[in-house]
């Protein structure tokens, strides 16, 4: 009964959640109400938006060293994820069968596990960080903690289920995959996504003024 | 609820734009902005936090327009937003924060979180949480046309002195000349040289310029107190008076804010674009220089740095222009560390030196600049805002230091080559 | 890791070895009667004669070592037919630390247990002062509190694995327990390396406080100040904390190195390699969790004020003169004391808005 509610009803009740939820979330912003910037501009609004999107993953090199805490573990993350979550080979079989009808090359099971391990590394660090130092932990909302603990959640579950020999322990990965897909476009983690037209705005706005932001 | 806080939060509800929904949703509280902000870093308060700084305005967007603030409110669970909401920001926002921008440059989900600090603060000026000085700053400007009182009288005695020391017209209420000068108050109080200095350069370089009776000032307290209403009013009055005047440009004078509220916000404070153009006065003395009309002689021998305002140079986009004027002049020029659009400001911009209340903040807050200048082992500090200017040498003063502020257009005028004698 | 040493064991078996197994056994039911005198009619007293089967089974089973053949299969030890010590092994597991690990880590509860209600929590002589000393850095803090974590984490998943057999197959069921197992296993290998990079971590950044100096050797045979009138003197580190640091890094180290090599099977390991690695990983970490469980003690009720050190990296004035007193002089001297009010507002409380949260 349960393994027919997580692979059926529920994960297409996630899936709908998610991606309902994130277009609807992105479309208050993009298709927001916005008035024209009547100034005269400088230099390229477009030009400035499309580099501040990329620039921004390397930190301007004033304030690197001050944040290295940040930078490291922060990579070590989402690199990490990023990796496991479409280049491990359970799940590029999953998004094969069950989402997309193609797949392509995995990494191999040792690289598999190493992005893993960056994974885990990075994220316990991060919240560890974000309790241990006062200004995170004066600006920090429960979102952040219940989003950091959800996200380790959903990996440790697939950790357990590593082996792929026992149905309970996918169940319980997928189970918690479902519950972060349902809780993700009202939290935080939309940060995935909103950070690309926050980027772009703001490198918009340099943009105009002839600063590379 | 209060009328002040309905105000106030009625201000912020008009606020909140796409920009503001992208900003929130994107921030992670990671905390990188406050190791920009040296009203953070010279304290180590975590509530000098720049993106701290914005939590009336985060309430309220978490209330009204997130997923779980309009279920609790639904559900009859939600706080309500107080007065102490808007009061209890009221010194992190005017006292700990110059509107510099430098955490707007780290934010790495690229939050705007100086933009949002202005939005912040015109919901708390419309609210009345503001300091006094601002407020008197700001009823001084609207009432008499400058924040330090000063008259078109004030100016005029300025003006026969410059007159007097160059023996060049000072030319007021010229209809259609090229160029209308803008003064700020700090200028012509606290150093009319300045003034002096355009003359003598506008009259070397044969510069079509005038100044107005109606339209002298170019600071703007309304953009400092955040009262888009009160700044939209002042930008008018240089409107209504560079429209009379037939003039094609309009010249924003030493002075950080006056820049931003001139050229950038100014149009979409009217609603309306400009009939003419608006440079820094730094960006006409290097299109002159460009183009060969500033001749110039000898050099400055002193080992100097240049501290770039932030409103001119990272919030308005002036940045490769000082250099170009101060370079070819100074033999022993030396770069601050971080410095260009990611300077340090000197801490009393965005109306902080105008709030007495925020004196010994601004002092310690100081000391970031002054650990640059201690770094460099320099003589000078060159500048090219008078607010900047003064609360370097305010600075200095305290802290003992043996260092000589100095303005780039002085400099410029120092050494000109003088044509009239050749 | 016993899935994996299970594969390997019948993957030698299975082969082509099954038939000279098959052929054993054929010959097994003849080895009852291998010395027996058979009685004949032309020799009423018995003649003996050996059985050839019996002689092969001697030479493989009867001897301290295992014998080495050859085998068409080849890798590490596939000319083992059978491992004499295999028995040996499976009850010196069983015997030893199977059967110590509990009694170990029950007998350090205990002994707690009875310190706390004797000795109760350490309290500082004259109390808080409420004037602090920073005494950790943020990433100090931060590898502490990693390290903490993820070795927690090991420790219980190790002992699920190490005890589960005799104590948690009689609690929860076999069914539960192999949920259980696998997912402690995939952790715990999971993790490992992980331990070994946090201990890194901790290894470079904690170094040069705890180098040995003068005056430990005093604190030691003080007993850490329960010998004597209580007062000892201490550095930054005392003795009892360099003692349990470098516990931690060569232990730490000796576990890693050695589940490095149990995780791994493919680097040529034979069984003797596997089961020393077996050994020192299995006692090293019961000796590191008896230890820890000690140490998180101490670092939270045991001692008063210990605990905000590793919280907020910052400590009483009075907690460091009570337990480090040379740091204390030195803390003294560079004015690094900041003040009640002044601690308040370096954690975002406004001093005299202390209940009001601003987030």
């Amino acid at each position: 009964m349960i393994e027919y509610l997580i692979d059926g009803p529920l994960w297409y009740f996630s899936l709908a959640v998610f991606c309902i939820g994130v277009l609807w979330q992105l479309a208050r912003i993009v298709f927001a109400r916005s008035k024209t910037d009547l100034s005269v501009a400088r230099g390229s609004a477009t030009g400035g938006a499309w580099r501040n999107v990329f620039s921004r993953f390397v930190p301007h090199h004033e304030i690197a060293p001050q944040i290295r805490i940040q930078v490291v573990a922060g990579y070590l993350f989402h690199l990490g994820l990023f990796a496991l979550l479409f280049f491990a080979a359970p799940h590029v079989l999953f998004l094969e069968e069950n989402l997309l009808g193609f797949g392509w090359t995995p990494m191999p099971h040792w690289a598999f596990i190493v992005s893993a391990q960056f994974a885990f590394l990075g994220l316990i660090m991060l919240w560890l960080r974000r309790v241990v130092n006062p200004v995170s932990r004066l600006i920090s909302t429960l979102d952040d903690h219940v989003a950091a603990i959800l996200t380790f959640v959903v990996m440790l579950t697939g950790c357990f289920a590593l082996l792929e020999g026992s149905t309970a322990l996918r169940l319980l990965h997928r189970f918690t995959v479902e519950i972060w897909l349902i809780y993700f476009p009202f939290s935080a983690l939309m940060h995935t996504f909103t950070f690309v037209p926050s980027r772009a705005f703001t490198g918009a706005w340099f943009g105009r003024r002839g600063i590379d932001a | 609820m209060s009328e002040r806080l309905e105000r106030g939060l009625e201000t912020l509800r008009g606020e909140i734009d796409g920009k503001v929904k992208s900003f929130f949703s994107s921030c992670v509280h990671c905390g990188i902005c406050a190791e920009a902000c040296l009203f953070y870093t010279e304290t180590n308060d975590p509530r000098y936090t720049p993106i701290y700084k914005t939590e009336p305005l985060r309430k309220l967007w978490q209330k009204e327009y997130s997923f779980w603030g309009k279920l609790s409110s639904a559900l009859g669970i939600s706080k309500p937003m107080t007065e102490a909401d808007l009061a209890d920001w009221e010194e992190l926002v005017y006292d700990g924060c110059s509107m510099c921008g430098r955490c707007s440059m780290v934010c790495p989900v690229g939050v705007d979180i100086s933009m949002i600090i202005f939005k912040v603060k015109h919901g708390l000026a419309k609210a009345g949480f503001s300091p006094e000085g601002l407020v008197g700053a700001t009823q001084r400007a609207v009432d008499i046309g400058s924040p330090m009182g000063i008259t078109m009288k004030a100016v005029e005695a300025t003006i026969k002195h410059v007159e007097a020391n160059t023996g060049l017209k000072v030319p007021l209420d010229v209809e259609g000349a090229d160029y209308l000068a803008l003064l700020s108050s700090n200028e012509i109080a606290l150093y009319p040289e300045y003034i002096e200095s355009i003359t003598r350069i506008f009259d070397h370089a044969g510069v079509s310029w005038t100044l107005s009776s109606e339209a002298y000032e170019a600071t703007n307290s309304g953009l400092q107190i955040g009262n888009k209403t009160i700044a939209g009013q002042l930008v008018q009055r240089v409107v209504d008076g560079a429209e009379k005047l037939k003039v094609k440009n309009v010249i924003s004078p030493e002075c950080g804010h006056a820049y931003t509220a001139l050229r950038w916000e100014g149009p979409n404070f009217i609603g309306k674009a400009y009939p003419f153009r608006v440079v820094h006065i730094l960006e006409l003395l290097d299109e002159l220089r460009a183009e060969g009309r500033l001749e110039t002689t000898g050099m400055e021998h002193e080992r100097l740095t240049f501290h770039d305002p932030c409103s001119i140079v990272r919030r308005g986009g002036v940045e490769a222009q000082p250099r170009n004027l101060l370079q070819p002049l100074a033999e022993n020029f030396v770069e601050m560390t971080d410095h260009g659009a990611m300077n340090w400001c000197c801490g009393g911009g965005g109306g902080v030196s105008s709030n007495e209340r925020a004196e010994e903040l601004k002092l310690t807050a100081f000391n970031k600049k002054k650990s640059q200048i201690d770094a460099l082992n320099v003589d000078a500090v060159v500048t090219a805002c008078s607010n900047c200017r003064m609360v370097m040498e305010e600075g200095v003063e305290v802290n003992e230091m043996e260092v000589e502020l100095l303005g780039l257009t002085e400099i410029i005028a120092g050494h000109l080559v003088d044509k009239r004698s050749q | 890791m016993a899935y994996l040493l299970q594969k390997y064991f019948f993957s030698y078996l299975t082969r082509p070895a099954s038939i000279i197994l098959l052929s054993l056994s054929l010959l097994l039911p003849q080895l009852s009667n291998a010395a027996v005198p058979q009685k004949h009619e032309d020799f009423p007293q018995g003649v003996s004669a050996v059985n050839p089967g019996s002689e092969l089974w001697r030479e493989v089973r009867q001897r301290d070592l295992p014998v080495t053949g050859v085998s068409q299969v080849k890798g590490v030890e596939t000319g083992v037919l059978i491992n004499p010590r295999g028995d040996q092994w499976a009850r010196f597991r069983i015997e030893n630390p199977v059967k110590y690990a509990p009694m170990v880590l029950g007998a350090v509860f205990l002994v707690l247990l009875l310190f706390f209600v004797m000795r109760g929590k350490v309290g500082i002589e004259g109390g808080m002062s409420g004037r602090m000393v920073k005494r950790f850095t943020d990433y100090e803090r931060i590898v502490h509190w990693t390290l903490a974590i993820v070795f927690l984490f090991l420790a219980i998943t190790g002992l699920i694995l190490l005890l589960g057999r005799p104590l948690l197959i009689p609690l929860f069921g076999k069914e539960f327990f192999s949920l259980l197992a696998s997912a402690s296993k995939e952790g715990h290998n999971l993790f490992g390396p992980i331990f070994l990079v946090s201990l890194l971590m901790m290894l470079f950044s904690f170094m040069k406080r705890n180098i040995y100096e003068k005056g430990d050797l005093t604190w030691l045979l003080k007993g850490g100040g329960f010998i004597g009138d209580g007062h000892v003197s201490g550095g930054f580190f005392n003795m009892g904390e360099k003692t349990w640091y470098w516990m931690v890094i060569l232990i730490g180290l000796a576990i890693s190195i050695s589940g490095l090599i149990l995780v791994s099977p493919n680097f040529g390991q034979g069984r003797v390699v596997m089961e020393i690695s077996h050994v020192v990983h299995v006692f090293g970490a019961i000796i590191l969790t008896a230890v820890s469980i000690g140490h998180m003690y101490m670092g939270s009720i045991g001692s008063e004020g210990s605990l905000e050190g590793m919280k907020s990296g910052y400590v009483d004035i009075n907690w460091v003169e009570a337990h480090h007193d040379r740091w204390a002089k030195e803390c003294n001297e560079n004015e690094q004391v900041v003040s009640a009010e002044e601690y308040a507002r370096l954690q975002g409380r406004q001093p005299d808005k202390a209940m009001e949260k601003g987030a």
